[in-house]
């Protein structure tokens, strides 16, 4: 019995290696060294890159008045690209684990290249909003003196979340392949450095039942707990624009419609690289017309969603029409530039994909949906653009009545910048590719030896290629960009305006002034203010006296009365007249009349103001004041200590495998 | 403070040695050669509502007040964060007397050093519907009580103080501009390329004034603190002709204009009908202003039009005084 349960065992092994070897032999031309013509590709693609730092070089030393914003329109391409690569990063953690939870067979062999998506794209997404900084020498501040009430904290937080557990998400997932690559002709036939790296990076994987139900458990974890932080990374982006009170952004849909675009984008970058993979490393047998066919589906229920939320989003605005919403709708749909933008965001995205994905054609499946997702992919990038920059433009005040036309038009030094950071994404993604399998051989060859290769959508029966010459060196000329950070340096100038403040001369008083004596006595009907005017102790009738109060750039007056027959002028001492804190209240009666006398005052510090708070009021916790309120704190620590420590648990359980291949 | 010195010492002594000289004479042949060019023209509002252009000249700039650059002493950075114990700053604009001559926009420029189009007061032509008058309005930084620009501040560069001023630490902000598009009523400016700081080359970095003005960097107007403490107007409180715009502290119920006078703040807004601007946003401005009612407003004809100290014209004065009366 025992030896029959070896023999199964055995003849188990045997055909999953055969298996192995088939998928493997199918990725070796995307393993091999680089072709000539890769060469060229991964040339040009480094050239732009450095192209891109250059420009971004020089906008460290010029400022970012090399860029086209301005006054107004303070935001452009920069933040255009952070919300387009943030989205585009959707397409492949999300789809991967929602695909994997629900145990959709035919993901095996889309996953690898959807998780590896969502990490470059967020390498190149994240960067864009230091890049878009004026002071991106003082990075630093955000966690030294980070705000919690910041949607920008917000953002810093989800997006370092995301970015781990994307890479680590990457990563669990590769172990078996890791384990796969790093022996000696297994792939590569000469043992290099990078066999090593992977056999390091494997944790000594071998696939035995303990590891394995450990990885399944790690991988399990990680595909659930990364759908809530991709949700929550697209809407925190929208949370940028969303928590602002500018029409067109103030709207409670900009989360969910940012995610759903997200989504949207992601998957139509999925489409592209898989068609583009299969072309080049021919990977037909693994990625066939039954993935396309899924994911174009999944395309086009996103597409409706995308339509319905569109209408939701712009319908509630057109129709709600505000003074500033109906500028807005007029910028976006009417004649202008920004009119003929979104009426082609509208067919690139809404409307054009829907209607190529739809046709009742049974050929040519893959190259239309091809088109449908860079249409997509373009529109897209319009679209955050014009989420960014038309709005903007529509402020409260017009700034046309300041005589100001605000305009954007992107300079060189923008697009440079731009297009470096599209080509370090696809450098990245082309190196990966070439280093890594871009296809799970490990998930592959388990779903052909579970359910079928027929069920899981690939197609190991067609004939191979012929096996690779040689062994990749790519490694070791992988090129490694510095970003050059340049400090400004100030240059301050000397030369100053010398404003001479002349002061008024001083008027001498005609003649000396009369006594005037100023006190607060109670009368019938309260306090009164009294003030005494007298010269040689004789009391002066009929002089006018004005009563004032002492403030903090001037003088309120209480009133002119004449003086009595004893010399005294008398007015109410107002009710509820602010004072100092103590209740005090510097009080000048100054003559008006007689004329020999106007310039005479006397003064006195009376009781019986209201106090006034001598202390600063302290500051409440308020979203405006430098502590956040006690909520918000709380539910940013429990979300962020739920996502933490879920990563924790499926650390360790990767320490266990390493564990388990020691013993 | 100290340290913003030394750091200031040590980038003078570099920058200053190598190219003091030679800018110097640069600045002054920019100097002369600016005075020289004919002033621009600026738009003036008639009293029937028609828009005119005037020379620039004209329209106020020959009367400049004499106004030191920054007359106070400023607090460090730190220092800064605190408002002066028991103030509350507020500001109200009268409408009906704004002559739209941009003396405010001229004067805080020169005081402050901003380039024409950045003055952190500016005068806007506003018209609520086509059939009513037009009337000028100058917005300055509203220093809002539930400001949505220190909301979303990620670093806490910009921030309240306890005496209601909204004041920015140019050496702390990182230049996200994340305020600049919060802010519903675009008062807020940024440093794109490097500033002219010409006018504060001997000024110590502080908040309270803003300068040395540094590049990257967000600025607006700051209710001239380190004046106000002192109990010096701000410079386009001053410089206003038509003593239009009023400051003053709110807890002494108590704001000042151009012409010394000094009336009952609630008073004022009781009897004139005060109002904040899209104050439906809940941004609780300390900008008020009084609507252009009866609007008075002949340009302001002679550099003396100024009356002395004590108004000499009785009826005006005991207008006001009835004001700060009257329950």
């Amino acid at each position: 019995m025992n030896i029959a349960l070896t023999q199964d065992n055995d003849a188990a092994q045997v055909d999953h290696d055969r298996l192995q070897a088939n998928i493997v032999a199918r990725l070796r031309s995307s393993l091999a060294p680089a072709s000539p013509r890769e060469w060229l590709w991964i040339g040009s693609l480094v050239f732009m890159i450095a192209a891109g730092l250059a420009a971004y070089a020089w906008q460290c030393i010029h400022g970012l008045k090399v860029t086209g914003m301005r006054e107004y329109i303070s935001w452009g391409v920069y933040m255009t690209n952070f919300v387009f690569f943030i989205g585009v990063s959707h397409a492949g953690t999300l789809i991967s684990a929602i695909l994997r939870v629900t145990g959709a067979e035919w993901r095996r062999s889309i996953t690898r290249m959807a998780e590896a998506i969502t990490v470059f794209a967020l390498m190149v997404g994240a960067p864009m909003v230091i890049i878009d900084m004026g002071r991106p020498d003082r990075i630093l501040n955000v966690l030294i003196h980070g705000r919690l009430n910041s949607p920008i904290l917000w953002d810093v937080f989800s997006i370092c979340t995301y970015i781990s557990g994307s890479l680590l998400y990457l990563y669990v997932a590769m172990i078996p392949d890791l384990a796969l690559l790093a022996p000696r002709g297994a792939v590569w036939e000469r043992r290099t450095g990078w066999q090593r790296v992977c056999g390091w990076l494997s944790l000594g994987y071998r696939g035995s039942p303990e590891q394995r139900r450990l990885l399944e458990k790690a991988l399990a974890t990680m595909a659930v707990i990364i759908i809530p932080v991709a949700i929550s990374v697209h809407t925190v982006v929208s949370w940028i624009f969303g928590m602002t009170l500018r029409p067109g952004w103030h709207s409670t849909v900009f989360g969910p419609y940012f995610v759903i675009g997200a989504i949207f984008s992601g998957t139509a970058a999925i489409i592209t690289a898989m068609a583009i993979f299969r072309k080049v490393y021919h990977l037909e047998s693994l990625l066939t017309e039954r993935q396309f066919q899924n994911l174009g589906r999944l395309m086009l229920a996103l597409n409706l969603l995308y339509i319905y939320f569109t209408l939701a989003e712009y319908l509630t605005t057109w129709y709600g029409a505000l003074e500033a919403d109906q500028r807005l709708v007029e910028l976006l749909m009417g004649h202008g530039t920004y009119g003929r933008m979104f009426w082609l965001w509208a067919a690139f995205c809404l409307f054009l994909p829907a209607l190529i994905v739809m046709l009742p054609l049974k050929r040519n499946l893959i190259p239309r949906l091809v088109v449908a997702s860079i249409l997509i992919n373009i529109g897209m990038w319009i679209k955050r653009y014009l989420i960014i920059v038309p709005t903007l433009m529509t402020t409260y005040i017009p700034p046309e009545s300041a005589g100001v036309n605000p305009s954007y038009l992107p300079t060189w030094v923008e697009w440079t910048v731009t297009l470096g950071g599209l080509a370090t994404f696809l450098l990245l993604f082309t190196l990966f590719a070439k280093v890594f399998p871009i296809i799970s051989i490990w998930e592959t060859v388990e779903g052909v030896a579970e359910v079928g290769a027929k069920n899981i959508g690939v197609d190991i029966e067609r004939p191979t290629l012929p096996p690779p010459r040689s062994h990749p060196h790519l490694h070791r000329l992988l090129p490694k960009p510095v970003v050059a950070a340049i400090l400004i340096a100030f240059c301050l100038t000397i030369g100053s305006a010398v404003f001479a403040a002349s002061a008024p001369p001083k008027l001498e008083s005609p003649a000396p002034c009369p006594e005037i004596l100023v006190s607060s006595i109670k009368g019938e009907d309260g306090p009164l203010l009294t003030a005494t005017v007298r010269l040689s102790q004789q009391p002066i009738p009929d002089a006018q006296v004005e009563f004032l109060v002492q403030r903090a750039f001037g003088r309120v007056s209480l009133g002119t009365i004449a003086t009595g027959k004893d010399g005294t002028a008398a007015v109410q001492f107002p009710n509820g007249l602010p004072g100092d804190p103590g209740g005090e209240l510097r009080i000048i009666a100054e003559l008006k009349s007689p004329p020999a006398y106007t310039t005479c005052w006397g003064e006195a510090v009376v009781k019986g103001a209201l106090p006034t708070p001598a202390k600063a009021e302290p500051f409440p916790r308020a979203l405006w004041s430098p502590h956040a309120p006690f909520g918000l704190v709380l539910t940013i620590f429990v979300l962020l200590s739920i996502v933490w420590s879920t990563y924790s648990y499926v650390i360790v359980q990767l320490i266990k495998i390493r564990k388990a291949a020691d013993s | 403070m100290n340290e913003t010195r030394r750091e200031f010492l040590g980038g003078s002594l570099i920058a200053g040695a190598a190219v003091g000289v030679g800018l110097l004479a640069d600045k002054l042949v920019q100097r002369s050669a600016r005075l020289e060019k004919p002033g621009p023209l600026t738009p003036a509002l008639t009293p029937q509502g028609k828009l005119i252009q005037v020379a620039t000249t004209d329209a106020g700039v020959a009367h400049q007040h004499p106004m030191p650059p920054h007359a106070g002493t400023a607090l460090g950075r730190e220092e800064a964060r605190q408002g002066v114990p028991g103030r509350k700053w507020v500001m109200v604009i009268d409408l009906a007397k704004c002559s739209g001559c941009k003396n405010c926009t001229i004067a805080c420029g020169k005081m402050h050093g901003t380039p024409v189009d950045r003055e952190w007061i500016r005068v806007f032509r506003m018209q609520d519907a086509r059939h009513t008058a037009p009337y000028w309005f100058p917005k300055p930084c509203f220093h809002c009580d539930n400001p949505p620009c220190t909301k979303v501040c990620p670093v806490g560069a910009t921030y309240k103080r306890q005496d209601g001023i909204v004041l920015i630490d140019n050496e702390r902000c990182i230049g996200c501009r994340f305020c600049m598009a919060a802010c519903p009523y675009s008062t807020r400016y940024f440093n794109w390329g490097r500033p002219d700081n010409s006018l504060a080359v001997n000024a110590a970095y502080s908040p309270e004034t803003g300068v040395p003005r540094r590049v990257g960097t967000v600025e607006k107007c700051d209710f001239c603190p380190e004046m106000a403490r002192e109990g010096i107007l701000p410079a386009c409180v001053t410089s206003c002709d038509m003593a239009a715009v009023y400051f003053g502290d709110q807890n002494e119920d108590a704001v000042t204009n151009a012409d010394k006078e000094t009336v009952s703040f609630s008073q004022l807004l009781e009897e004139r009908a005060g109002y904040r601007y899209l104050a439906e946003l809940g941004t609780e401005p300390r900008v008020y202003y009084l609507p252009p009612k009866n609007r008075d407003f002949p340009k302001p004809s002679s550099p003396h039009k100024h009356k002395p100290e004590s108004p000499s014209s009785p009826e005006a004065h005991s207008s006001h005084a009835h004001a700060g009366m009257s329950k």
